[in-house]
């Protein structure tokens, strides 16, 4: 009985899936791999031949992989410092690191554009100080697009790289390492043979995340002008769709090797176990650094709060600013583009989108994510493993090519999907659901592991019929680790640039942050409206996923940790 | 009638693993019915089957005159009590113990009186409004237990439910068990791999072994009489001497009686307890006496005598327990209650033992 319906959720999930994921990313295959005499690699040499495309994949592959290390830099540190050690404001400066989750990624590079600019603050600065000449200020970002788009990748995704390592260590049974110390390791050896082995599985799969963000990153590139990466083309070449494979080209070749990027931490890897229980007997005792050694460690923690907050504060000081050009702060402040921005029929409308393209994704999320959840931890069905693999796909297809792949379509086989009106409202909550799926499943899963069915049977035998069971048992226990996944999927649906960008057409119809992206291209103060709008988000997501961190406690990287 | 019957159930898990291989068994009303086995032998799944929580691949299960294999758990009116006692980490124990009720529609004074009734039952009056997680394993297993009366069940399943308490505690909660499923009337079908609690507080013993019920008895039966090698090794120490059948002592309805000459040359008297085997002259068979019905004695009775010497002793209080070695070289426990005597290693001693005392098994 329980597997009959299981086999039933699995076939009509697996149809949805199919439906809204799989089948517009192999439409951009298609496109891409087929000419007059059916399969052809013309466009994907085409692309390869194209010097500018070339170039635009290069720099996107070393931005990739540039920002993946450095976001390590930053990442590991912090992870095993707070994994060993306690010290002084810990829980508060463990909550503070993960604030640039809060913005997007391009919102906050229009703050860094402001201070590092070559009227910005920081040659305001210096020249205030007499260390550069007013006359021949130095343009940082101008310079060096490509490390600033690797600074805003690196400073927006080392917290996701933080939970991953957090979360692999407390899985870690301590006993692993007390053993190798028993044996005589010393804490270096330790650290080498045992700890950093054990945990590559859920370092590599945070990395593969971090690389394919990057990778695929939009908005960033598009805010410093930096316009020879292929996301960017790929977003400019959406002009001449029509007739032009070439773009779908371009896209595919991102998607395999996003893909195969994820398909070797998968691989390679594996979904090893190798000296973590569920649930280890014994916590690994944490070391209390008293005196200068912990205040050092927890000035670290401040100090990369700091630069991780510097484009917030570059917004926030936007938001407020009444003229802020050539100076370090800005000459005077005003809240009047908050009143500004309220008026204004693009932001209201964008604000009330957003929201509802947000909740309809959470709400389709917890959905699917809960039926999904229950047939991977709860049934015996064969292939269920199979399905577990299936929901973690969107992780590998970056925004980018889904969003094209909607778009592409929309005006084929999901017209439907777009009312009279040209509304997209459904294509966009289904291209947020489908990328926010597998931290929704991953968390219901979680929930689910750790609840034991016998709390469920023995409901059944006092008389509790299924459905009661999961209303009064089953739910309330796995309660906060859903709420948890449904809150992050909310931030992250709030947060997206891809989708949003493609396939958000009319201004009646912008989410938040195609909204800002759009008036950052106004005349006036654009930027500062955009900044106003900016810091309605962040509080808004700050508050967000301060509850997810409440909610789950110590479990909380497991939602990342994928 | 019966209160609970399986009929040849069977049960497998994938290809290899096969839990319950045509089990057939018969509950009395008001009888506490206990499921003996070593871990893995299946005791559990049939529990569960009888549940409603595993369903069998075939066979049926009866309440009553009831077929109830094709009901669903909810509405078979079986509490449970699980090894884990499943309390509910959300609920305080007033709201655990209520559930079942409230699930039956019961509401209002009469949900309040019987939850609290139930708690002094077990008596854990005052402690409706804890949390489970402030509650020592003891009280848990009271909870799970009040959890599962409360609601008046016609049957009362109960899954290993002191393994998780200390060795005084699960003398104690055993009987208290055992009192509350009297003063209650229930019915209820005990799960242990424990053989000293099956023997102390069991009406009726089930003894399962690889899917198969092995014996089913009364706890002196099934320690006194085991049919089997299994149901002998399993209930307690035993000796076990290999021979060969050389002639049948007697052949009436009380009994078959053979005697047996030892490999070793003993001459073994004993009584053949498998239902409906009665070796013949020559067949191989195996005699089994337990520790405490060897004692040592060289009253020159040949029948059932042992000679050897002490190789070690094991000194319990109450009893001592020798290690011997026959002359032959068979090693065999004796035990001997309040001994006058003790006996050193190196010593020759004579044992012997009563006819009645001694069972006839296949090899």
């Amino acid at each position: 009985m329980n597997n009959r319906r299981a086999t039933i959720i699995t076939v009509l999930v697996t149809l949805f899936f199919g439906v809204f994921f799989l089948y517009p990313v192999f439409g951009i295959l298609k496109v891409a791999f087929s000419g007059d005499d059916g399969f052809t690699w013309d466009y994907f040499f085409t692309v390869f031949g194209n010097p500018n495309y070339l170039e635009g994949l290069w720099n996107a592959f070393t931005l990739g992989i540039v920002s993946t290390l450095v976001t390590f830099l930053i990442a590991l540190p912090l992870a095993l410092a707070s994994y060993r050690w306690v010290f002084p404001g810990k829980v508060w400066l463990s909550v503070l690191i993960l604030a640039p989750l809060v913005l997007p990624p391009f919102v906050g590079a229009v703050g860094v554009k402001h201070i590092l600019g070559v009227q910005g603050a920081l040659n305001a600065f210096l020249i205030d100080f007499g260390i550069m000449s007013e006359t021949s200020p130095t343009d940082w970002l101008g310079k060096n697009k490509f490390w600033g788009v690797v600074m805003m990748n690196a400073l927006h995704l080392y917290p996701i790289l933080f939970m991953n390592v957090i979360a692999a260590l407390n899985k870690l049974d301590p006993a692993m390492e007390q053993a190798a110390q028993n044996l005589g390791a010393s804490p270096w050896k330790r650290f080498r043979k045992i700890t950093v082995p054990l945990c590559m599985p859920g370092i590599f799969a945070g990395a593969a995340i971090v690389f394919i963000w990057s990778f695929t990153e939009l908005g960033v590139p598009l805010v410093f002008d930096y316009t020879v990466v292929a996301p960017v083309q790929i977003y400019n070449g959406i002009k001449d769709l029509s007739d032009n494979p070439t773009p779908y080209a371009l896209v595919s070749v991102m998607l395999i090797i996003s893909l195969l990027v994820f398909a070797v931490s998968k691989l390679l890897l594996g979904e090893n176990n190798l000296g973590s229980s569920t649930r280890p007997k014994a916590r690994y005792m944490q070391k209390t650094l008293i005196g200068f050694k912990g205040w050092l460690i927890s000035g670290i923690f401040l100090l990369v709060f700091l630069i991780a907050a510097v484009p917030h504060f570059g917004v926030i000081f936007l938001s407020v600013s009444g003229d802020w050009y050539g100076t370090i702060l800005p000459d005077d402040m005003t809240l009047s583009h908050y009143g500004d921005g309220l008026g204004h029929p693009v932001v209201v409308g964008s604000i009330k989108n957003s929201l509802i393209y947000s909740l309809g994704a959470t709400f389709l999320n917890v959905v699917l994510g809960l039926a999904i959840a229950w047939v991977i931890v709860r049934s015996t069905i064969r292939g269920r493993t199979l399905i577990d693999g299936l929901m973690m796909l969107p992780l590998a297809v970056p925004g980018l090519v889904l969003a094209f792949g909607y778009r592409a379509l929309s005006e084929g086989s999901f017209s439907w999907l777009v009312n009279s009106a040209g509304d997209p409202i459904f294509l966009l909550i289904l291209a947020y659901a489908m990328r926010r799926l597998p931290f929704v499943v991953r968390a219901a899963v979680a929930g689910l592991e750790q609840s034991d069915p016998v709390l469920e049977e023995a409901a059944m035998t006092l008389g509790a019929s299924p459905r009661r069971t999961f209303m009064r048992i089953g739910l309330p226990l796995i309660g906060s680790s859903l709420a948890a996944g449904a809150i992050l999927a909310f931030a992250f649906a709030m947060l997206e640039v891809s989708d949003s960008l493609i396939l958000a057409q009319q201004a009646e119809h912008f989410p938040i942050t195609k909204a800002i992206y759009s008036l950052l291209s106004m005349l006036g103060n654009g930027h500062e409206v955009a900044a106003a709008l900016g810091v309605w988000a962040m509080a808004f997501l700050a508050v967000a996923i301060i509850g997810a961190y409440v909610l789950l406690g110590r479990k909380g990287g497991g939602v990342f940790r994928l | 009638m019966d209160a609970i019957r399986v009929d040849r159930l069977r049960k497998s898990y994938g290809k290899d693993a096969v839990a319950l291989k045509n089990v057939t068994l018969s509950v009395g009303e008001g009888e506490l019915f206990f499921l003996l086995g070593a871990s893995g032998c299946g005791k559990t799944t049939l529990l569960r089957t009888i549940a409603g929580l595993d369903k069998p691949d075939s066979g049926s299960v009866y309440f009553g005159d009831r077929n109830v294999t094709d009901v669903p758990t909810h509405k078979r009116e079986a509490a449970m009590m699980f090894q884990s006692y499943a309390l509910w980490p959300h609920m305080t124990v007033g709201e655990n113990v209520a559930f079942g009720l409230e699930e039956r529609g019961v509401d209002g004074d009469e949900l309040v009186d019987r939850t609290l009734e139930a708690l002094k039952g077990v008596r854990l009056e005052g402690y409706e409004d804890r949390k489970i997680d402030q509650l020592s394993g003891g009280q848990q297993q009271r909870v799970a237990l009040a959890r599962a009366l409360v609601v008046r069940p016609k049957c009362l399943l109960l899954d290993e439910p002191l393994s998780n308490l200390d060795a005084q505690l699960r003398v104690e909660m055993r009987e208290e068990i055992r009192r509350i499923v009297k003063e209650n009337g229930l019915t209820a079908v005990y799960v242990t791999h424990d053989q000293e609690e099956a023997l102390s507080v069991a009406d009726k013993i089930a003894v399962i072994n690889k899917g198969r019920v092995a014996q089913v008895g009364t706890p002196e039966e099934i320690y006194r009489e085991p049919q089997s090698r299994y149901v002998a090794s399993f209930m307690g120490e035993v000796n076990f001497l290999s021979g060969k059948v050389a002639w049948v002592v007697k052949e009436t309805d009380e009994g078959y009686v053979v005697r047996v000459i030892t490999n070793a040359g003993e001459i073994m008297e004993g009584k053949v307890t498998e239902l409906g085997w009665k070796p013949q002259v020559g067949e191989s068979v195996v005699a089994a006496l337990r520790p405490e019905v060897v004692r040592f004695d060289e009253s020159g009775d040949v029948i059932n005598q042992i000679q050897g010497e002490i190789i070690q002793h094991v000194y319990q209080g109450a009893t001592i327990q020798y290690l011997m070695k026959s002359e032959d070289g068979i090693y065999l426990q004796v035990a001997v209650m309040n001994p006058g005597k003790l006996r050193k290693a190196g010593d020759k001693v004579t044992v012997i033992a009563k006819q009645q005392d001694v069972v006839i098994l296949r090899p």
